[in-house]
């Protein structure tokens, strides 16, 4: 394990899928035998407003739910980015959507395009789960194959094919980058 | 093992616990035990209702029970605060049912989506009058499943309503867990009738425990239900000596529960250095005793998982060891005066209240803890 316990972070703007990331990469942990808890966040909008889920990952109990400061932090949004995406522990990393950079040119981290990714692959709402593939190819956080599993077990049939798709392909996109932790 | 979340627990514990109506109105952080009611409970033979407002929510409720059905509504503060009038009539009307508050930042709609513990001392003293109250505080998934299924035994058993808070946190976290339905034995049922229908029937007339033995609504019995304190025919009565009996009577109906749900004792036994916590705080603070322990300081949590009514000599028996009480709450201080009007005065009692939407931590718990300098044990 990278850390014990491992702290996640996923953050993005309301509907971009950010819980369902969050719930399947804590089922992902579950699947490889680990202690996991996994909480939330959003504001009082249905929609937009920043959100985040957050996921601690352990071999032992877990007390407090959770994450002060964490170890991986993923974030698809600019407002998400500066509510919650700034902050992480110093051996920590910050995965963020391209797009970001464009409109802070200050954001740290390192700039992924799942947008692109997800808009090539024909359906933006793939976003979450492509990044979640690459942040797991590119941490470790969970084996792929539980995160397989995960998405197997979570998504509703008539969307299983093309989550699929955008799962190995988040993966390659994170296994392209040389190894950031 | 299954990953679920609290309020998933909290449906799946009252579907077990043979849920067979429920009217309510979604409110965050609780929206999602009606979200999933809305679509099991009808398949599992039950209704559901979404009613206009949380006043016509229990007062479903209320209605449903009185017909035979095992009720309830889920809700948050500012619908909490709506239901007290229908809680007040529940108690005294003796009407069992379930009211679940997954408590969130107020007073009034203050932050819908952020955790808190406001609730406790609403929940004893909400509703007008000197009402006996009941409450039970889970602090994990799989005890939000538990407690609510004895939710409704002990509302059936004493015919009382029974309110199961927690907080944002608890409500909303998922936890892997392995939940355990009840077994048919394991359900308790209410008191019967007495008697054949017929003009002497006295549905109010209580058991041995002080419950009263009420038939359903529809099952051929003459009586009448009301919020005036009221003879055992059910009948509308001013008489001094007959209030005073029944608000006797309905307080020590309740009185068996703390210890039929007895609190969680965790590394007690020595402890002179002592947290008394409940729902989300208690996990850390379980946390914060192992790390003082680690320490050398003699520390121990005190965990309720009722939180009205409160057995007074109970709770100063468990404590009788402690030199420095910290309760320490998701609120600016309520359950706190609880342990201090039960405990003597050469125990230190202090208040580690949190307010603002953030949860308390590990670390705030022990830092807390260094500011009051507990004895160590080697030194002790």
């Amino acid at each position: 394990m990278l850390h014990d316990p491992l702290r996640v972070r996923l953050s993005g703007r309301g509907g971009q899928g950010i819980i369902l990331a969050g719930t399947m990469l804590a089922e992902a942990a579950m699947e490889d035998g680990l202690y996991v808890v996994q909480t939330q966040t959003y504001g009082p909008e249905a929609r937009l407003g920043a959100s985040k889920a957050e996921v601690v990952i352990s071999t032992r109990e877990i007390a407090f739910p959770e994450v002060s400061v964490p170890d991986l932090v993923l974030c698809f949004s600019r407002d998400a980015y500066l509510k919650y995406g700034k902050q992480v522990t110093p051996e920590g990393f910050i995965l963020l959507e391209e797009t970001i950079r464009q409109e802070l040119p200050d954001a740290k981290g390192h700039f992924l395009p799942f947008r692109r990714a997800a808009r090539e692959l024909g359906n933006e709402l793939s976003l979450n789960v492509i990044a979640l593939g690459a942040l797991v190819a590119l941490t470790g956080a969970v084996t792929r194959d539980s995160l397989r599993a995960a998405l197997r077990a979570r998504m509703k049939p008539e969307f299983l094919e093309l989550n699929e798709r955008a799962l190995e392909l988040g993966f390659e996109l994170g296994g392209a980058v040389p190894q950031a932790v | 093992m299954e990953l679920i979340q609290g309020n998933e627990a909290c449906a799946r514990g009252a579907l077990a616990a043979g849920l067979k109506f429920f009217g309510g109105y979604p409110i965050s952080p609780s929206s999602e035990i009606a979200e999933i009611l809305s679509s099991r409970l009808p398949r599992a033979g039950g209704v559901f209702v979404q009613m206009e407002d949380e006043m016509a929510s229990l007062g479903s409720v209320i209605g449903a029970s009185l017909g035979g059905l095992r009720a309830m509504t889920a809700t948050s503060g500012p619908g909490f605060t709506l239901m007290q009038e229908h809680l007040g009539y529940a108690s005294l009307a003796e009407i069992p049912c379930v009211v679940i508050d997954v408590m969130r930042v107020g007073p009034s709609t203050g932050v819908p989506t952020a955790p808190s513990q406001g609730d406790v001392m609403q929940a004893r003293w909400g509703s007008h009058g000197d009402r006996a109250a009941l409450a039970l505080a889970p602090a994990s998934v799989a005890e939000v499943y538990d407690l609510t299924v004895q939710a409704f035994n002990i509302a059936d058993r004493l015919r009382a309503p029974v309110v199961v808070m927690f907080d944002e946190v608890i409500g909303h976290m998922r936890e892997g867990v392995e939940l355990v339905p009840p077994r048919p034995e394991d359900i308790w049922r209410r008191p019967d009738p007495v008697g054949p229908p017929g003009s002497g029937h006295r549905a109010y007339a209580p058991n041995e425990e002080g419950v009263a033995q009420m038939p359903r609504f529809g099952d051929g019995y003459r009586f009448h239900v009301t919020g005036l304190f009221h003879d055992e025919r059910g009948y509308p009565s001013t008489n001094a000596e007959l209030v005073r009996q029944t608000l006797e009577r309905l307080e020590r109906k309740l009185a068996p529960v703390p210890f039929w749900l007895p609190p969680e004792k965790y590394r007690l036994g020595d402890a002179s250095f002592v947290f008394v916590a409940y729902g989300a705080v208690s996990r850390v603070a379980r946390e914060a005793v192992d790390r003082l322990r680690e320490e050398g300081v003699a520390a121990g949590l005190y965990r309720p998982r009722v939180l009205w009514p409160v057995a007074d000599a109970q709770l100063r028996e468990d404590l009788a060891g402690a030199e420095t009480v910290v309760v320490a709450e998701l609120n600016r201080g309520q359950w706190v005066d609880v342990v201090a009007r039960a405990l003597p005065r050469s125990i230190r009692i202090v208040s580690h209240g949190k307010s603002g939407g953030e949860p308390v931590t590990t670390d705030e718990l022990l830092a807390a803890a260094a500011d009051l300098q507990p004895r160590s044990v080697k030194s002790s």
